[in-house]
C-alpha cells in the first residue's frame, strides 16, 4: 500500500480517473434519464453564466447567490459543447486542493511526501468529494481557495495569503473566521521557526517575560508589519472586489451575495439546531427572539476562543475546529457545508485519538436519523417537524459538539 | 337596465310550444329543460355610486367566477375557467390614479374572506404574449371563492331593496355555475351575467316587463344545429322581446365562435397521487377519446394545452418546467411551458408571499397514435410552500382543476367579434392570437377542486411540544453545547500554560 503513495503520479492519476469516469457517467445519465446526475445548482450557475455572456446580470437568475466571478468563470459553459466545462473546473480544483493538502502536510507536520500523500488521499480518492464536484457543485472551488490560503500561510507567501483571504471572504463570507487564527499563528515560534536558534532561546524567554509586563509592548509585539500587511491586503482585496461588483451589478449583488444571508425568509428544514425555532419565529408564533443572537455563540467560538487557544498549536487543526464550530452553530446547515470542514480531515487524522472511526460512525448515524425524518416529511408528507426533525437536529448538534470537543482536545494535545 | 335571457336546449330535449307563452306583458315558461344565461346590462348612471367610484378608474374590469361543482359548458357557452373568482383589471390612463378602492369593493361585494389589499400587492401581472390581442389585462387576481353568497346578499341588500323580481334574480345566482361581470370604459356599461347548465325540474317562471317600462327583456329559446363552416356555430329557435313583441319569432343564424365544445366523451380528470409530500405531482388523465384532434378547419394547427391556476400555497419551478430536455418533457408528457405569471419564488414560505399565486400555460404532448393508449397521463411536478404551524400538524391547500383545451390557430382565420355569446378575458385566451379557436375538454369529477394535506409544524397548546418548549429546548442545547466546547478549550488552555510553565522551570 505504501508503495502506492510513493508514486504520486499514480495517486493523482487515480483521482483524475475517478473524476473523469464520474463526469462521463454523469453525461451518460443526463442524456439517457429524466433523472439528472447534474446538480440543480449547476443549472443555476450555467444560467447565470448565460446571462453574463449576453452582458446581463447573473442575478437575473433566481437563487443565484454567488459572486459574479463564478458566473464569469463559467462563461465557457455557454459555448457549444462546453457545458461540462464548470464540472471539469470544479473537479480539477479538487485535485489541486489534494495536491496542496499533501504539500501542506509535509511542511506543517514534517511528514514524508509519501505519508502526506496518503492522508491527502482521504480527500483525493474520496468518492463523495468527487461526486459533489462532478455533479457541478461549486464547493470544490471554495475548498481549493481555503486550502491554498493555508498552503500560502504555511509557506510564508504572505501576499498570496492576503489575496486569497480577501477573495475567499468575497466568495463565501465564512473564510473570514480564518483571519484571526492566521494572525495568531504568525506569532511566536512560527515566526522564528525558519531560523532556529536553540542557544538564544533561554534569553529570549527572559526578554519575553520582561516585555509581557507592558501592555503597550504586547500590542506592538502583536502588531508586526507582516500582520498589518496581510490584514490590509486581505481587506483591500475584499473591498476592491466588492466595490467593483457593486459598481457593475448594484443592489442585486449585495442582496444576493450578502444581505440574503441576513434577511433570508426561507427556513426550510435543515440540519441546524435553530431550524425549528426559525420556522416558528418566521411564522410569528414565538415571543422571544433568541435566534437573532445565534451569531454570538457561533462567532465567540469560531472567531475568538478557538483561534486564541489552538492557532499557535496547529494552524490547520485550529482551522478545522473553527470551521466545525461555525457549521455546527450556524442558523442554516445543509450537507454541502460539511465539505467545508471535510477538506481539513487529512490534517486532523494523523494525530486524531483512536476515537475517529467511532466519531465518524456516530456522525453518519445521526445524520441518517435526521435524513429519515426529512424523507418522511418531504416525500411521504408526514408532519415530522416536531418532535422528529426537531429532536434529530438537536441530537445531531449534540454529536457535532461532542466531536468538536474531541477535535479540540486532540489539536490541543499537540506539542508546539 | 337591459336584460337578455337565453335558454339553450339540448338536441334531445323535448319542446312543445305551450312551454313558452308570450303575452303583451309577460313570458311564461314551464318545465323547460335547458341551459340558461341571464345577462343584465347597466348604463353608468344606473350603477351604485360606490361601484362607479371604482369603475371610473378602470379601463377594463372583467370578473369571472366558476363553481367548483361540475357543470356542462354547452355550446355556445363552451368556455371555462378554473373554479373560483378571477379578476382581470386594466387601470385607466390617468397617471397616479388611486387603485386602492378595487380591493375594498371586491371584498364588499364578494365577501371579506378575499385576501386582497391593493392591485399592486395582491394582483399579478400577466405576460403579453400576443401583441395582436389588445385586451390582455394589466392586473389579475384569483381567489378560491367557493360560492357567490356574498354577491347575492350584496345585490339583495344594496341594489334590489324591495323589488321582488330583482331579489328573485339575485337569489337565482346562488345556483349559478358561472357568473361574469364586465365593464369597459368605451361602452361605459356594466354587464352581469349568470350561467346555469341545467335546472333540476326544468325552468318554470313568469318573466314580466318591468313596471317602469323603460327596461327591455330580450328572450331567446334556442338550440344548436350543425354549422356549415367548422369555425361557426349555428343556432335556431325563437326570439322575442317581452312587452314589445306579441309572439316569439322563429330564427336561424350562425356566427364564428372562438370557443367550441367537444363531444361529451372528451373528458379529463385531475389528481395528486399520494403520498404527495412537499412535492405533489399534478396528474391530468385523458382517456383516448380526448386525444382526437378537434374538428378544426383543415388549415389550422392544433395543440393541447392546460392552464393552471395555482394559489400561493403551491407553485411550480419555472426553471424546471422551461427545460428543453426532451427526456424530462417526454417523461411528463409535456411539450413546453408557454407562459407563466405571478409568484414564482422558489423558496418563500406562504406567509411572506403577498400576491395570490401564479398561472401557468403548458402545452401538453399527445401520443402519436391515440388509439393505442388506454389512458394518457400528463404530469406536472409542483412544490408546496411552508405554511404556518397548526395544532394537528397539517393544513389543507386547495388547488382548482386546471382547464384543458385544444387551441387551433389558422393563419387566415376569422375574426370572432360578431358573436352574441362571445366570451373573452378568461386569462388563458389572451395568451393566444385573436384568430385562435378553443375546443374545451370536459372535467369529469363532481368537485373540481383538489385538497392537499400539507405537513406543517405541529404546535400543541397542551403537552410537551409547545412553542415555549421548542424555544427552551433549542436555547438549552445551544448553551450546553457552547459550555461544553468552552470547557474543552479551557482544559487545553490550562494544560498548555502548565506545560509552558513546567518547561520554563526545567529550563531554569
Amino acid at each position: 500500500m505504501n508503495s502506492l503513495f510513493n508514486r504520486p503520479k499514480l495517486v493523482f492519476g487515480a483521482s483524475i480517473a475517478l473524476r473523469a469516469i464520474l463526469l462521463f457517467y454523469g453525461a451518460w445519465q443526463d442524456a439517457h434519464s429524466a433523472i439528472k446526475y447534474t446538480d440543480i445548482d449547476y443549472m443555476v450557475f450555467t444560467d447565470a453564466a448565460r446571462y453574463v455572456s449576453l452582458s446581463g446580470s447573473p442575478y437575473a437568475r433566481d437563487t443565484y447567490r454567488y459572486t459574479p466571478l463564478l458566473a464569469w468563470l463559467l462563461v465557457p459553459t455557454t459555448w457549444p459543447g462546453f457545458f461540462s466545462f464548470g464540472k471539469v473546473l470544479f473537479a480539477l480544483s479538487d485535485v489541486l486542493a489534494g495536491w496542496l493538502i499533501a504539500q501542506s502536510l509535509v511542511s506543517a507536520y514534517g511528514m514524508t511526501p509519501a505519508r502526506g500523500l496518503k492522508y491527502a488521499s482521504v480527500w483525493l480518492l474520496n468518492p463523495m468529494v468527487a461526486n459533489i464536484s462532478t455533479r457541478g457543485s461549486s464547493e470544490g472551488l471554495l475548498c481549493v481557495l481555503v486550502i491554498s490560503l493555508l498552503w500560502a500561510v504555511l509557506h510564508r507567501r504572505i501576499t498570496l495569503a492576503g489575496l486569497l483571504l480577501g477573495l475567499g471572504v468575497h466568495f463565501k463570507i465564512y473564510p473570514f473566521i480564518y483571519g484571526p487564527s492566521i494572525l495568531l499563528w504568525m506569532d511566536g515560534s512560527h515566526r522564528l521557526s525558519s531560523t532556529p536558534n536553540p542557544k538564544g532561546k533561554e534569553k529570549e524567554q527572559e526578554d519575553e517575560k520582561e516585555r509581557n509586563k507592558n501592555p503597550l509592548n504586547l500590542l506592538s509585539e502583536f502588531l508586526t508589519p507582516e500582520k498589518l500587511y496581510i490584514t490590509t491586503l486581505s481587506l483591500a482585496t475584499f473591498s476592491a472586489l466588492n466595490i467593483s461588483m457593486y459598481i457593475l451589478y448594484d443592489i442585486p449583488f449585495l442582496q444576493n451575495t450578502y444581505l440574503h444571508h441576513l434577511t433570508r425568509i426561507d427556513h426550510r428544514h435543515n440540519f441546524s439546531p435553530y431550524s425549528t425555532l426559525l420556522y416558528l419565529s418566521a411564522a410569528d408564533s414565538v415571543s422571544g427572539r433568541f435566534e437573532s443572537l445565534a451569531f454570538v455563540p457561533q462567532l465567540l467560538l469560531s472567531v475568538v476562543v478557538i483561534p486564541v487557544v489552538l492557532a499557535r498549536k496547529s494552524l490547520p487543526g485550529a482551522m478545522m475546529a473553527q470551521t466545525f464550530a461555525f457549521v455546527a452553530f450556524n442558523k442554516v446547515c445543509t450537507s454541502q457545508y460539511f465539505l467545508w470542514y471535510l477538506v481539513f480531515l487529512p490534517f486532523y487524522l494523523p494525530f486524531s485519538s483512536l476515537k475517529s472511526p467511532k466519531m465518524g460512525g456516530l456522525w453518519l448515524t445521526y445524520q441518517a436519523l435526521w435524513l429519515h425524518q426529512g424523507y418522511l416529511l418531504e416525500f411521504l408528507g408526514q408532519s415530522t417537524f416536531v418532535p422528529g426533525l426537531y429532536l434529530a437536529s438537536l441530537v445531531f448538534f449534540g454529536v457535532n459538539v461532542w466531536i468538536l470537543g474531541i477535535i479540540i482536545s486532540d489539536v490541543g494535545s499537540l506539542r508546539v | 337596465m337591459r336584460r337578455r335571457i337565453t335558454f339553450v336546449q339540448r338536441s334531445d330535449s323535448p319542446f312543445s310550444h305551450d312551454q313558452a307563452i308570450l303575452t303583451p306583458d309577460t313570458l311564461t315558461i314551464r318545465s323547460l329543460d335547458a341551459a340558461r344565461e341571464d345577462r343584465a346590462t347597466f348604463a353608468f348612471d344606473e350603477v351604485l355610486p360606490e361601484i362607479w367610484q371604482v369603475l371610473k378608474h378602470c379601463h377594463q374590469l372583467h370578473i369571472r367566477w366558476a363553481s367548483e361543482r361540475r357543470y356542462d359548458a354547452v355550446t355556445p357557452f363552451a368556455s371555462r375557467v378554473s373554479a373560483g373568482l378571477h379578476v382581470f383589471f386594466t387601470p385607466g390612463s390617468i397617471p397616479g390614479d388611486s387603485l386602492d378602492g378595487l380591493c375594498i369593493l371586491l371584498k364588499k361585494v364578494f365577501g371579506d374572506e378575499l385576501d386582497c389589499t391593493t392591485p399592486e400587492e395582491s394582483f399579478i401581472t400577466p405576460p403579453i404574449l400576443s401583441t395582436r390581442f389588445a385586451s390582455t389585462p394589466t392586473f389579475q387576481y384569483y381567489s378560491s371563492l367557493s360560492s357567490v353568497e356574498g354577491l347575492v346578499s350584496y345585490l339583495e341588500n344594496k341594489i334590489c331593496g324591495s323589488d321582488s323580481e330583482c331579489r328573485a334574480q339575485a337569489e337565482r345566482l346562488r345556483s349559478a355555475d358561472s357568473v361574469d361581470l364586465n365593464y369597459d370604459s368605451i361602452s361605459h356599461s356594466l354587464t352581469v351575467s349568470g350561467f346555469w347548465s341545467r335546472s333540476a325540474e326544468g325552468w318554470s317562471e313568469t318573466i314580466s316587463k318591468h313596471a317602469a317600462g323603460a327596461d327591455q327583456i330580450e328572450i331567446g329559446l334556442l338550440g344548436t344545429e350543425r354549422a356549415v363552416e367548422p369555425e361557426e356555430i349555428k343556432m335556431g329557435g325563437l326570439l322575442g322581446v317581452v312587452g314589445r313583441d306579441d309572439q316569439l319569432k322563429p330564427t336561424l343564424f350562425s356566427f364564428p365562435s372562438r370557443h367550441h365544445a367537444l363531444p361529451e366523451d372528451a373528458t379529463y380528470s385531475v389528481s395528486f397521487p399520494g403520498p404527495t409530500g412537499l412535492h405533489p405531482t399534478m396528474t391530468i388523465s385523458l382517456p383516448s377519446s380526448s386525444l382526437n384532434p378537434p374538428p378544426a378547419p383543415p388549415d389550422a394547427t392544433c395543440a393541447l394545452h392546460s392552464y393552471l391556476t395555482l394559489p400561493s400555497t403551491i407553485f411550480a419551478d419555472k426553471y424546471q418546467l422551461s427545460s428543453t430536455d426532451p427526456l424530462f418533457l417526454e417523461s411528463h408528457h409535456l411539450v413546453a411551458l408557454r407562459a407563466v405569471a405571478g409568484e414564482t419564488d422558489l423558496e418563500a414560505p406562504d406567509w411572506s408571499v403577498s400576491n395570490w399565486g401564479s398561472n401557468w400555460l403548458l402545452e401538453l404532448a399527445t401520443p402519436s397514435d391515440p388509439g393505442q393508449v388506454g389512458e394518457w397521463n400528463v404530469t406536472v411536478p409542483l412544490h408546496l410552500r411552508y405554511l404556518k404551524p397548526s395544532e394537528s400538524g397539517y393544513r389543507s391547500a386547495s388547488v382548482p382543476w386546471p382547464v384543458v383545451f385544444w387551441a387551433c390557430t389558422a393563419e387566415d382565420g376569422t375574426k370572432m367579434g360578431v358573436n352574441p355569446f362571445d366570451r373573452a378575458n378568461l386569462g388563458w385566451d389572451g395568451l393566444f392570437g385573436t384568430r385562435t379557436m378553443f375546443y374545451q375538454l370536459h372535467p369529469s369529477a363532481d368537485r373540481l377542486v383538489e385538497e392537499l394535506e400539507v405537513p406543517v409544524l405541529k404546535l400543541e397548546s397542551e403537552g410537551l411540544f409547545q412553542t415555549r418548549m421548542i424555544e427552551v429546548g433549542t436555547v438549552a442545547a445551544i448553551v450546553f453545547g457552547l459550555l461544553w466546547v468552552l470547557w474543552k478549550l479551557g482544559v487545553v488552555a490550562r494544560s498548555s500554560t502548565q506545560s509552558e510553565e513546567s518547561r520554563q522551570k526545567k529550563a531554569k
